[in-house]
């Protein structure tokens, strides 16, 4: 017998276009999705309350295109019955999709707590949610492309920039109760901001999520044989912060 | 042994027609009560290996076997190939019950090559074998119809009646649902899932979504050889080898 995996194209050219299409639309919603964190951020930043309201109008836009990709990657498993590395990329879409419409979510979360009067935060305050905006931002967009074209390295990278953001979530919590100390007058801001660093936290983990089913698409590995998960302590109880471990 | 106690086994199996080997080297357990599923494109001995795993290969002309097939750890080429198919009974891939013969004489006919027996026994052993293949109820009142009067798909539980009223030990099926509607496919496999809790079951099916429904462990076959085993759930979502992928999704085949 031949140890040779025997050459030649697939008998249904058509299924891998399915496939390839599937990806396109999870793709798509990944963009809508990180439109809506990216004109969400900008629209709270700026207390701009019109911005904010053109996010909250693309909630409905971000349903349809999750409603779309679930009847569509359903339909797929329904009629084409994929196996191995089919029915993994069609199973990982389906679930990526749902960290997608979350990551836009939190965008819309952020349009919607938006309020009018800028310039409240403190500057560090303020270039430390930028900073985790840029990030998260990036991580979103790495997982998209990762998803895209199949790149494990790519989704692999995730998991050390979300300790990173993790860490950075940890320090804004602690930037905004000072100020709360200091400054109880800027209670809803500080309330909010707390809000916001929580979300591009979550962003993190949700991106962080993409890239995990993605690996597992391709390779088959499930998170668990490649990323242990450490014990995890309340806050107060940490002594050194962790790194490389993605333990969320 | 990767799922529990092995009853089937083969060891270096290898069969040929002539000089050609149509299988080659295949050693493979089957686990006690299990259901395992042979998939593989057409040609990569499938069949042949199912034919030998109770002594029907050698019932071909310039046929030859080498290798073991042991049950319970006992060659079965060593023994009389008649009880050897006592004890591995088969199912084929049209359903073939005996035309000139009513229902109840179809399955009571593996009694009585077995021996004489008491004709109360004769009554219990053939509907305990039509419950048990899940035809009783559509039957139990016309036995004594021709066999032909049946449908497909019920024409084939007869044939798994007549296999079980043997009182096998294993159930080789070779393609038992090929010639079946989705109904009646349906029926057999529901029953399949039935008799696994009595029977080690070994099918052999070009039906990919059959296999992942029924087995708990599949062997793929390519070219004569053996290229994976393993639990059916694994084999479909996370093949070990290149060429299982390849196949399962459709790649080539």
């Amino acid at each position: 017998m031949s140890p040779e995996q025997p050459p030649g194209p697939r008998a249904r050219p058509s299924y891998d276009l399915e496939i390839q299409h599937l990806k396109d639309r999870a793709a798509a919603m990944g963009e809508w999705s990180l439109g809506m964190v990216h004109d969400g951020w900008i629209a709270f930043e700026a207390s701009d309350l019109e911005a904010a309201q053109k996010v909250l109008d693309r909630g409905a836009g971000l349903d349809g295109l999750d409603d779309d990709m679930e009847h569509a990657a359903i339909a797929f498993m329904v009629l084409r019955q994929p196996t191995a590395v089919d029915l993994r990329t069609a199973a990982a879409l389906l679930k990526s999709t749902t960290h997608l419409d979350r990551i836009g979510r939190l965008g819309f979360d952020m349009a919607r707590i938006t309020t009018p009067g800028s310039g409240e935060d403190s500057a560090d305050l303020r270039r430390l949610l930028e900073q985790m905006d840029t990030i998260v931002e990036g991580m979103v967009r790495q997982s998209i492309d990762a998803m895209s074209h199949d790149r494990v390295d790519l989704a692999r990278q995730l998991f050390r920039q979300d300790d990173q953001v993790d860490s950075m979530h940890r320090e804004a919590n602690r930037k905004i109760l000072e100020q709360l100390g200091r400054a109880p007058a800027k209670s809803q801001r500080l309330a909010n901001d707390l809000l916001v660093a929580r979300h591009f936290e979550r962003i993190a983990d949700n991106a962080c999520k993409v890239g995990e089913k993605t690996i597992y698409a391709i390779t088959g590995q499930r998170r668990s044989e490649y990323l242990p998960r450490h014990s995890v302590v309340p806050y107060v109880l940490e002594t050194r912060p962790k790194s490389g471990t993605g333990g969320r | 042994m990767i799922g529990g106690t092995a009853k089937l086994k083969t060891d270096r199996l290898t069969a040929y027609y002539g000089a050609n080997p149509a299988i080659k080297d295949i050693s493979l357990e089957f686990p006690e009560r299990k259901v395992t599923a042979i998939i593989g494109p057409s040609g990569c001995g499938k069949s042949t290996f199912i034919r030998c795993l109770n002594r029907m290969h050698e019932t071909q002309p310039k046929t030859k076997v080498e290798g073991k097939v042991l049950l319970d750890g006992e060659d079965i080429y060593t023994e009389d190939p008649v009880r050897v198919r006592r004890r591995i009974g088969m199912v084929f891939q049209k359903p073939n019950p005996f035309v000139t013969m009513s229902i109840y004489n179809n399955v009571s006919v593996a009694l009585r090559f077995n021996g004489h027996h008491p004709r109360d026994y004769v009554d219990a052993a053939v509907i305990r074998s039509l419950k048990q293949a899940a035809l009783w109820d559509e039957v139990k009142d016309r036995v004594d119809h021709p066999a032909t009067s049946l449908s497909g798909g019920q024409q084939q539980r007869l044939c798994i009646a007549r296999a079980l009223a043997a009182q096998p030990e294993v159930l080789l099926m070779d393609e038992p649902c090929s010639a079946l509607d989705p109904l009646a496919t349906a029926k057999i496999e529901e029953l399949i899932g039935q008799l696994k809790q009595d029977y080690t079951v070994v099918i052999v099916t070009h039906n990919l979504q059959q296999a992942a429904r029924v087995a708990d462990f599949t062997a793929f076959f390519y070219l004569g050889g053996l290229v994976e085993f393993g639990p059916t759930e694994t084999l479909f979502e996370r093949p070990r080898e290149k060429l299982t992928e390849s196949y399962i999704t459709g790649r080539f085949g």
